[in-house]
């Protein structure tokens, strides 16, 4: 269990010599504006040399109820340092980004590298980025069809800040604009999965077990073969025309989560090909979007094999508006389709615990921001119809200055059932606090 | 001839010049020609154009928040469409956030945003735009413009300096005042004051040119403030680093620029 005192002291700690070093200076003189631009912190000659930036940022989580598991009752305690820097030189640019992490829910110190990359132009029409980077594209709101990039969802579940549901990628990604057509290829020659959910700080459910369980050890899926061939291609053709952006996408890789089981029976990433299309444009005063995409289960054509998932067909519409002033509205449909249903009922070992054939969900996302942006409040909302279970994402963010930033939220799981994609969390709800301190 | 003699012919030859040069600027009496000329003064200077920003905005308790990025500008066609792409340098959570704006003067305008930390290009609705610019007391409407078919336009004075000018909007539900008032410069055609009244007929917001200066011959606003006199607070903004007519393409304004911020413009230019 969590030490809440030393943790609230490192906290401090870090926090405590900004706050006085940021004692209010002198209001500047009323007639002379100038006064006040002159000790900006850098002038406006950019120094020579490399500029660094980042954050200190302590998080603390927790559960609302006890896990019948007996996972800890803390979900959440990270002092973070950040920081970043780039360099950008006649025809290159590099760019660093990287955190050092005290992780109190594992008790253990990380370094993560969040972005290590060089990008160039080789061509006048072709930029390039290669190595470490965060990858993100398609239309959907916390709803991904064609995105297949590396999420964090234990970041996202347990109140890490919203830019942690992106894991990095180790990639080339080239990019070639034409005036036919855009073109992105992202190429990992790695796999690199989501941070999926292993029972270490959440419980989910087992069709297995035909329960909610937290493993011990925790839940290690049996990566891909460690081969070239085993990477991942995705690619992305993009235009836009007058006000209306389109794009279309294919991916070849694997799934991102362990859906799968191989022949002995240990959770695997089966094989995985996307193709989608997307279009996002104004309506009305509003923003709508559309987004398509076919989920081909390389290794489950016909749908028989109960080990790995089937083929599903996903399709998302939204609209986003601004209600009334800084009061930001957005609404989405998303329903996923599995094909050859009724094979996959034929052979499921435990048909019952078999997800419905059309799957819907609704979110909706309120966003009101006051006056000069200090205080954002949000809603962010899942509800399926369909599985009867919901997941909601209340937070509150205050700015207090470009220095400090305080952020309180919760995550709230709920569902009829134990199988269903939320429903299954529901003893890991949870609520968190976060401080952070922008240098 | 005399010293007197010559002196007064100089002296009235000159009253003579300033005659004339007032007559060949003219004083205007149309108040939608005025509002027009200080539109195209206020956003449309040069064929395109380069800037760096930098903001203090202060509470009314003091505190101090700042901004700093550069503005690069394209007109499409003078007082009609234009693109804009801000790209953010300080403070360190905002660094490197890119806003791309193309702005349909007759109708909405598209924006995207694009977050760095999640490599996401976000697209905004079209909202309102009397909401705070990045968290200043400017509005996006102060800093993109205010399109002149939104108002109706009367002209109450013309001083020695200024052309004094009231302006009731056509639709009163998207504005948070009665009216505006403003006091645009005869000579620049820069608006150099203006004060919005609320129903009562009390001024609650101004924004004031403090500093003009000549750059590639257009008159640019280079200081400017806004007081929130409801709650005390206010916003300084300051432009500097300012080129026009340098030649940017139209692939400036695009997503590329949002990934890859185009470094040949956002470098200062030497001088």
């Amino acid at each position: 269990m969590i030490d809440l005192v030393k943790f609230t002291a490192v906290a401090l700690l870090l926090g405590a010599a900004p706050v006085y070093a940021q004692a209010p200076s002198e209001p500047a003189e009323e007639d002379d504006p100038f006064a006040a631009f002159d000790d900006f912190d850098d002038e406006w000659q950019e120094e020579g040399g490399l500029t660094w930036t980042g954050f200190f940022e302590s998080g603390y989580g927790r559960r609302l109820d006890a896990d019948p598991n007996g996972l800890p009752r803390q979900t959440l305690g990270d002092v973070r340092a950040r920081l970043e820097t780039e360099w950008a030189g006649e025809a290159l640019r590099l760019t660093f980004k990287g955190d050092l992490l005290y992780d109190d829910y594992e008790s253990e110190m990380e370094a993560e590298l969040r972005e290590l990359a060089i990008q160039a132009s080789p061509r006048s029409s072709v930029d390039l980025k290669v190595g470490r980077q965060v990858l993100t594209w398609g239309t959907g709101d916390l709803v991904f069809l064609n995105d297949l990039f590396p999420k964090n969802w234990v970041s996202f579940f347990f109140g890490r800040e919203d830019d942690y549901l992106k894991d990095p990628s180790d990639a080339l990604r080239l990019t070639w604009y034409t005036n036919a057509i855009n073109v992105d290829i992202v190429w990992s020659p790695e796999f690199e999965p989501d941070n999926y959910l292993t029972g270490a700080r959440a419980s989910f459910f087992s069709p297995v077990a035909g329960g909610i369980v937290a493993p011990r050890p925790p839940l290690d899926a049996r990566m891909p073969d460690d081969d070239i061939e085993n990477g991942e291609l995705a690619l992305r053709l993009f235009k836009t025309v007058g006000s209306t952006e389109y794009a279309g996408y294919f991916y070849r890789g694997f799934f991102k989560q362990p859906l799968g089981s191989n022949a002995s029976l240990e959770p695997s990433f089966p094989q995985l090909s996307v193709i989608g299309a997307s279009l996002r444009r104004p309506l009305g005063r509003g923003l709508f979007n559309a987004e398509i995409a076919y989920h081909d289960s390389r290794e489950d054509g016909g749908g028989t094999n109960p080990l790995i998932p089937n083929d599903q067909l996903r399709l998302l519409t939204g609209y986003e508006f601004e209600a009334r002033p800084r009061l930001t509205v957005g609404l989405q449909w998303y329903l996923e389709l599995t094909r050859d249903y009724a094979a996959l009922v034929e052979n499921s070992p435990a048909p019952s615990l078999e997800p419905d054939e059309r799957r819907h969900v609704l979110t909706t996302r309120l966003t009101y921001r006051t006056a000069q942006d200090r205080l954002t409040y949000s809603l962010f909302a899942f509800y399926s119809p369909t599985d009867d279970d919901h997941y909601v994402r209340p937070s509150v963010s205050y700015r207090h200055s470009d220095r400090w930033t305080f952020t309180t939220g919760a995550s709230l799981f709920s569902g009829k059932r134990d199988q269903t994609f939320f429903g299954q969390l529901e003893d890991n709800s949870n609520v968190y606090a976060r401080a952070r301190y922008n240098f | 001839m005399n010293t007197l003699s010559i002196r007064l012919m100089l002296t009235s030859g000159a009253l003579l010049l300033l005659a004339l040069n007032t007559a060949s600027g003219q004083t205007l009496t149309d108040p939608n020609e005025i509002v027009a000329r200080a539109n195209l003064a206020s956003y449309y200077a040069g064929a395109d154009g380069r800037s760096e920003a930098r903001m203090i905005i202060r509470d009314a308790q003091g505190r101090e928040q700042r901004r700093q990025f550069t503005v690069l500008r394209r007109n499409i066609e003078a007082g009609g469409d234009q693109e804009f792409l801000v790209v953010f340098s300080q403070p360190s959570d905002v660094r490197n956030t890119v806003f791309l704006v193309k702005k349909h003067a007759g109708g909405d305008d598209d924006r995207w945003l694009y977050l760095p930390g999640l490599d996401l290009v976000k697209r905004i609705s079209a909202g309102d735009k009397r909401t705070s610019f990045v968290g200043a007391h400017y509005y996006y409407e102060d800093v993109s413009g205010r399109s002149p078919d939104e108002d109706a336009h009367v002209l109450l004075e013309t001083t020695d300096e200024h052309y004094v000018l009231e302006h009731t909007p056509r639709d009163t539900s998207t504005v948070e005042f009665t009216t505006y008032q403003t006091w645009i410069d005869r000579e620049t055609f820069l608006p150099m004051k203006i004060e919005y009244l609320d129903t009562a007929g009390e001024i609650f917001r101004r924004v004031e040119v403090l500093q003009v200066e000549d750059i590639d011959g257009y008159p640019t606003v280079t200081l400017s403030r806004v007081s929130d006199l409801a709650s005390g607070g206010q916003t300084d903004m300051q432009f500097r680093y300012i080129d026009y007519d340098v030649g940017m393409e139209e692939t400036v304004f695009t997503e590329r620029s949002l990934r890859n911020p185009p470094q040949q413009w956002l470098q200062r230019p030497e001088r």
